[in-house]
């Protein structure tokens, strides 16, 4: 039998003639991870696997390298790494965390990520999400799930213009579709800021 | 001598570039203007005065106001699908090529036949169409209502799809300022010095508000120049975005606002790059600062809606601002000081004007500045009477009579020729955005209006919307009110305060209030006084309603339609509270105010459904495999949100042929089915065996590992939710499959028992459902397909028996494969990793080639599980069916102590033996295919009612069997095995037999093959 074809939802697709830069981010390895943030033998496992602490703040993450820890409620996490390394990787925590009540699921490919890079990408999301973007709040490193337009999506602030927008899988063609409307040049707009009336 | 409106010289009309011509049609007439025109003042600077005809008497109505509070102009805006009815003219912005049109008129303007209404008027009273149209009741349909719809109609709604585009954005702020005018400025600047984020709107395109029309100086110049270099200040400052053409629509909890921008309306070259021709702004505010200003009163008096009367700074702003006289000689019926300056304004033109004032003694300083520039005022005198052309279309002059307050009747009159009428009854602060979420308001007896009192919500109101008319005061209470919302957002902030800046203006003379001018003759003999123009209601409907009993005002309002028309009673409600309070000798707090509900103003649908238009009106889910579907020309149905492959019909090759080309290459050789919608739930932990035996009807937890169970979810009633298939992963690990509209709902489920019931469980529930791609290998062949795909483990019925999983890899595809079948065939279901999915799709099909591998859709995976009798949720069950009711009791475990309804199924009606029950149906003619849902009765009558024992769950035609087949649930079916049932239909009563359910191997040797 052949190669493996892989095939992300939306391919690896790259927008053009946006106001922002807007692509996918098509190879990522995610784990799914739970377990109680008071066990500290959980605690403690997962960090000497991962190499990074798991976060207990609400909305933060944890990057260390090439490894990010998302925090997504108070018992659960997700473990953003590079694909080649995913499987040695659940490998691993598994063994480690036999014992210590946890759950550690592959969902590499549960979601697609699309990525907003620009000046400007704020006000795109805020077409389609009431979060306060524009608050000293979304800071890089933030990590917060959100009604995006119409679905369930996760938010990680990359950078300070940068975004990676997390959504399930059967929604990456609807997600990207409706970036691509709000997003138009035509429809660009700044919040705040300097504005030039006349040109209104 | 009378004339039309006209335009002045260059000296008026500083809002209008005269160097810019631009051309618009209005009623199919071509028409000049300027850039910088609305439509009413370009319409009137070419010499016209009527706009529309009324609602109800078809009276021709012209321009009444300046902008939002317009009522009688309302016109259609653009061609085709792009036009938009129900516009005020006076926020129309010109621009070249704009076509507009009149509404509610027939045939033309300036004759219209329903104005025959006005002259049987007297048969038109208050509360008309309650009266008229209650019987006979058959009429109502047939005859009233459609001549209501008819007669009653404002504008047309466009024709075809929307061709521009709209959005939606969400917006926070420290402070959100509504209103740009002098006090709006004010508090915007002021709560900016702290650094907070200021939002400022305003409905119009320039800021300013009435700065450009009302006297007095700020800081030494002309207030507009103060408010134009405020505005040009705010907008370069980083924390400030300022807004124009945005009306604030309402407000909602917590300071929710919604804002309605006009992005492109009045640009047409915006449109056509593809600019979102109107934007929704979702504002949540900490504070809001509500500068919405006043509306200016109309004056009732007899047939004040002619065209030509208008409101008083209305008349001043088209002259000052757009350089257009309402006419030549005219007439300013005021009861305060203010209209004054339209009479000053009007003489600077050049324009005959006299000022009748309803108030005895004159004498502050604008009337006297009034008197000397040479205009006559008639004090202690009110119109009595108003002379118009043939048809209403013109004002020829009025009848002035003496008054006095209180007085009653007009004794002696004066005629005095005039051609417009500009009038003032003072002003009422824009409570609506204070009142849509129950600010509370008071009386003010200076004013004679309401002015916002408290609020629960962080939101003030300043200036004219406060009531505070003066400029001065409403400059130090906006800047002491914007600096403390500052100061709320920011406390910390050790910004410099603005000064406040020096005012200089006339005092003014108190107002006197003035609801209702007496006429001469009678009501109703061409005596009509406008509260409400829209709705053409007059004082004397109030009184009338009053009269027969509807004292309350919310009831008058119902009664009479006063305030509900699409301007919301801005210019009638007070007016009509005075003319209650007089006719029941109440005061007006007494009478009480109706509610103020969003929006302001009308907004568009198109900014509600925003971007959610053509692909994106519904969120659709694609499974990994969705492109290869529609390369092969599926059907597609919807399940959830998800889109299946319904079937895949060749070219030319019927719906039908289709579905039973797939369902009989499954019994013969090998089909192919996209399953990856399947819900999927990772259950892990000590607890999870216990979590399963209670959740499921069934045992779980001696499932040994590997292998697999099907199981019957029920609420707390005893009723079925949910069903699927369970592996057993590890000791503490499972994998349970939901049906595929369930997988949200079933986590949730689980979730929500272990939160709340079962807190000491120790279990995570982890839903992996967009992980997986899944497919079922179904059909005598499945085997020999997934040999050839070279699996690394064992295929044999004893390696691999039904109802055993194994994980591995087929080539070098990751695998887990599970025998389950959901059509009775030797089955396989592959689930492979979603992003490797369609490689495997590819490389299923062409090891399946020499076997003719089949691709089947949802509809033949639904014919197939009901020839073996299987049931489905939601077909079988709706909610009120249990697994007895099925004929699942063997799976309701009698072992275990508890499990979620057990004790419902208890109950004595769920016990009886003559509840509904599922059945198979083999109709008399084996053609004949019954449809979903259909009624089988205890007794055929000729016409219904007939006692009704059951209905058709599911019904196929069975390519299989080469006959029809059913399942339905009927009374006490079980016990009436072998007997036929009528189901009366359309013109025939078609006959089935009652059987078992499963139709096609009952042994199941298939499955276990």
């Amino acid at each position: 039998m052949a190669e493996l074809q892989y095939e992300s939802a939306l391919k690896g697709r790259e927008a053009s003639g946006l106001s922002i830069r807007l692509r996918e981010i098509a190879e990522r390895g995610m784990i799914d991870l739970r377990g109680f943030a008071s066990d500290r033998k959980f605690m403690n496992a997962a960090k000497e696997i991962l190499g990074v602490d798991l976060p207990k703040q609400p909305r933060t993450s944890n990057t260390w390298g090439e490894m990010r820890a998302f925090w997504l409620s108070t018992d659960q996490w997700l473990i953003i790494c590079p694909r080649s390394k995913m499987a040695e990787l659940l490998t691993a925590l598994r063994k480690r965390l036999q014992g210590i009540h946890a759950l550690a699921v592959d969902v590499s490919d549960m979601r697609s990520v699309l990525r907003l890079e620009g000046d400007g990408a704020r006000e795109v999301l805020l077409k389609g999400c009431s979060l306060d973007l524009l608050s000293d709040e979304y800071s890089p490193g933030t990590v917060r799930r959100m009604r995006f337009a119409e679905i369930a999506a996760l938010l990680h602030v990359v950078e300070e213009d940068m975004f990676d927008v997390y959504v399930f899988r059967s929604y990456a063609e609807y997600a990207w579709d409706f970036i691509c409307a709000t997003a138009r040049p035509e429809a660009e707009l700044r919040l705040f800021g300097k504005q030039d009336l006349a040109a209104s | 001598m009378t004339s039309k409106p006209y335009r002045l010289g260059e000296s008026f009309g500083h809002a209008i570039d005269r160097s810019r011509r631009v051309n618009f049609s209005f009623d199919g007439k071509q028409m000049p203007g300027y850039a910088g025109d609305t439509l009413a003042s370009a319409v009137m600077a070419n010499g016209q005065r009527v706009f529309g005809r009324s609602f109800k008497y078809h009276r021709p109505r012209g321009v009444v106001g300046l902008g939002s509070e317009e009522m009688n102009a309302l016109v259609g805006v653009g061609e085709g699908s792009r036009h938009e009815p129900n516009l005020r003219a006076t926020q129309v912005e010109l621009h070249d090529g704009l076509v507009a049109v009149s509404q509610n008129r027939w045939p033309s303007l300036s004759f219209d036949i329903g104005s025959i209404n006005n002259t049987l008027s007297r048969f038109f009273p208050g509360g008309f169409y309650y009266k008229t149209f209650m019987w006979p009741q058959k009429f109502w349909m047939s005859v009233y209502e459609p001549f209501i719809r008819r007669a009653a109609g404002l504008g047309k709604a466009p024709d075809g799809c929307d061709p521009d585009t709209y959005e939606h954005i969400h917006a926070h702020c420290d402070v959100l300022v509504v209103g740009g005018g002098v006090a709006g400025l004010a508090a915007a600047e002021a709560a900016a010095a702290s650094g907070a984020r200021v939002i400022i709107c305003d409905e119009n395109p320039q800021f300013g508000g009435w700065a450009d029309i009302a006297d007095g100086t700020i800081d030494g110049v002309a207030q507009s120049e103060w408010a134009q270099a405020k505005v040009q200040r705010l907008s370069e400052a980083e924390n400030v975005h300022v807004l124009s053409r945005t009306t604030c629509v309402g407000h909602w909890q917590h300071n929710s606002l919604i804002l309605f921008e006009r992005v492109a309306d009045h640009d047409p070259a915006l449109l056509a790059r593809g600019t979102p021709r109107h934007r929704l702004w979702k504002v949540r505010a900490r504070q809001v600062i509500l500068a919405t200003g006043s509306i200016e009163r109309p004056i009732a008096f007899a047939n004040n809606d002619r065209p030509g009367i208008m409101l008083a700074g209305a008349a001043r702003a088209f002259l000052t601002r757009y350089g257009v006289a309402p006419g030549s000689s005219g007439l300013v019926f005021t009861n305060n000081d203010d209209a004054y300056q339209t009479a000053l304004a009007l003489k600077q033109a050049g324009i005959q004007v006299r000022v009748v004032d309803s108030r005895s003694h004159v004498d502050s300083q604008l009337p006297t500045t009034a008197r000397k520039a040479g205009i006559e005022i008639m004090a202690g005198s009110a119109i009595a009477a108003v002379e118009s052309s043939f048809g209403g279309l013109d004002v020829t002059g009025v009848k002035v009579a003496p008054y006095r307050k209180g007085s009653g009747r007009v004794i002696t009159e004066t005629r005095i020729e005039c051609d417009f009428i500009a009038m003032s009854g003072g002003f009422n602060p824009a409570l609506h955005i204070w009142c849509h979420t129950g600010g509370k308001i008071r009386f003010d007896e200076a004013l004679q209006s309401f002015r916002p009192d408290t609020h629960h919500d962080r939101i003030a109101a300043v200036g004219a919307a406060n009531g505070t008319l003066a400029l001065g005061g409403a400059l130090n209470e906006a800047y002491a009110v914007g600096e403390a919302a500052g100061k709320a957002a920011l406390p910390k902030s050790k910004a410099a305060r603005p000064k406040v800046p020096k005012a200089l203006q006339e005092v003014q003379q108190a107002l006197e209030s003035l609801w209702f001018s007496p006429a001469t003759g009678k009501y109703n003999e061409g005596n009509k006084h406008f509260i409400d123009f829209q709705n053409d209601v007059t004082a004397a409907d109030l009184e009338l309603a009053q009269r027969e009993g509807y004292e309350s005002v919310e009831h008058t309002k119902r009664y009479t339609t006063f305030g509900m028309a699409t301007d919301q009673g801005k210019t009638s409600n007070l007016n009509g509270l005075g003319v209650l309070a007089e006719a029941t000798g109440k005061t007006i707090p007494q009478i009480g105010i109706t509610t103020f509900r969003p929006p302001y103003t009308p907004f568009s649908f198109g900014s509600v459904a925003g971007p959610m238009t053509r692909q994106l009106f519904l969120p659709i889910r694609r499974t990994p495999i969705y492109e290869w579907h529609k390369s092969q020309a599926a059907q597609f149905e919807p399940i959830g949100q998800w889109r299946r492959a319904y079937t895949y019909p060749k070219p030319a090759e019927e719906k039908q042929a289709s579905i039973a080309r797939e369902i009989l290459a499954v019994r013969n050789s090998v089909g192919l089915l996209d399953a990856s919608t399947l819900g999927k739930i990772e259950i892990k932990g000590p607890d999870a065996a216990a979590l399963l035996d209670r959740v499921y009807s069934n045992m779980f937890s001696t499932l040994k590992i590997g292998r697999c169970r099907y199981g019957l979810m029920m609420n707390e009633l005893g009723f079925l939710i949910d069903d699927g298939v369970t592996v057993r992963l590890g000791e503490d690990h499972f994998l349970m499959h939901t049906t595929s509209g369930g997988a949200d709902r079933v986590s949730a489920w689980l979730e929500e028992w272990l939160q709340t019931e079962w807190t000491d469980y120790k279990v995570f529930v982890t839903p992996v459902t967009e992980q997986w791609a899944q497919f079922a290998i179904a059909g005598p062949k499945a085997r020999d397909v997934l040999r050839r795909l070279d699996p690394d483990f064992e295929l044999s019925n004893e390696a691999f028996p039904h109802l055993s999983m194994k994980e591995g890899h087929l080539g070098r595809y990751p695998v887990r494969v599970f025998r389950i079948s959901f059509s009775g065939e030797l089955s396989y279901e592959v689930a492979v990793p979603a992003n490797l999915g369609r490689g495997l799709w590819d490389e299923i099909l062409t090891a399946g080639q020499d076997f003719g591998i089949t691709v089947y859709g949802t509809e033949a995976l639904h014919v197939l599980r009901a020839e073996k009798g299987y049931i489905v949720i939601g077909d079988e069950t709706d909610g009120t069916v249990t697994p007895v009711d099925v004929g699942l009791d063997g799976l309701v475990s009698k072992k275990k102590s508890d499990f979620i309804g057990k004790r419902s199924l208890e109950q004595s009606f769920l016990k009886r033996t003559d509840r509904k029950q599922l059945v198979g149906l083999l109709t008399e003619d084996p053609s004949e295919v019954l449809p979903d849902g259909a009624y089988a009765v205890q007794e055929v009558k000729d016409k219904p009612p007939m006692e009704m024992i059951g209905q058709v769950t599911s019904s196929y035609f069975s390519p299989t069997l080469q006959r029809s087949i059913a399942m339905a649930l009927i009374q006490s079916g079980r016990a009436r095995m072998g007997e036929t049932l009528s189901f009366p239909l359309d013109g025939k009563v078609v006959k089935a037999k009652i059987v078992d359910q499963v139709f096609y191997d009952k042994e199941g040797a298939q499955l276990n093959g």
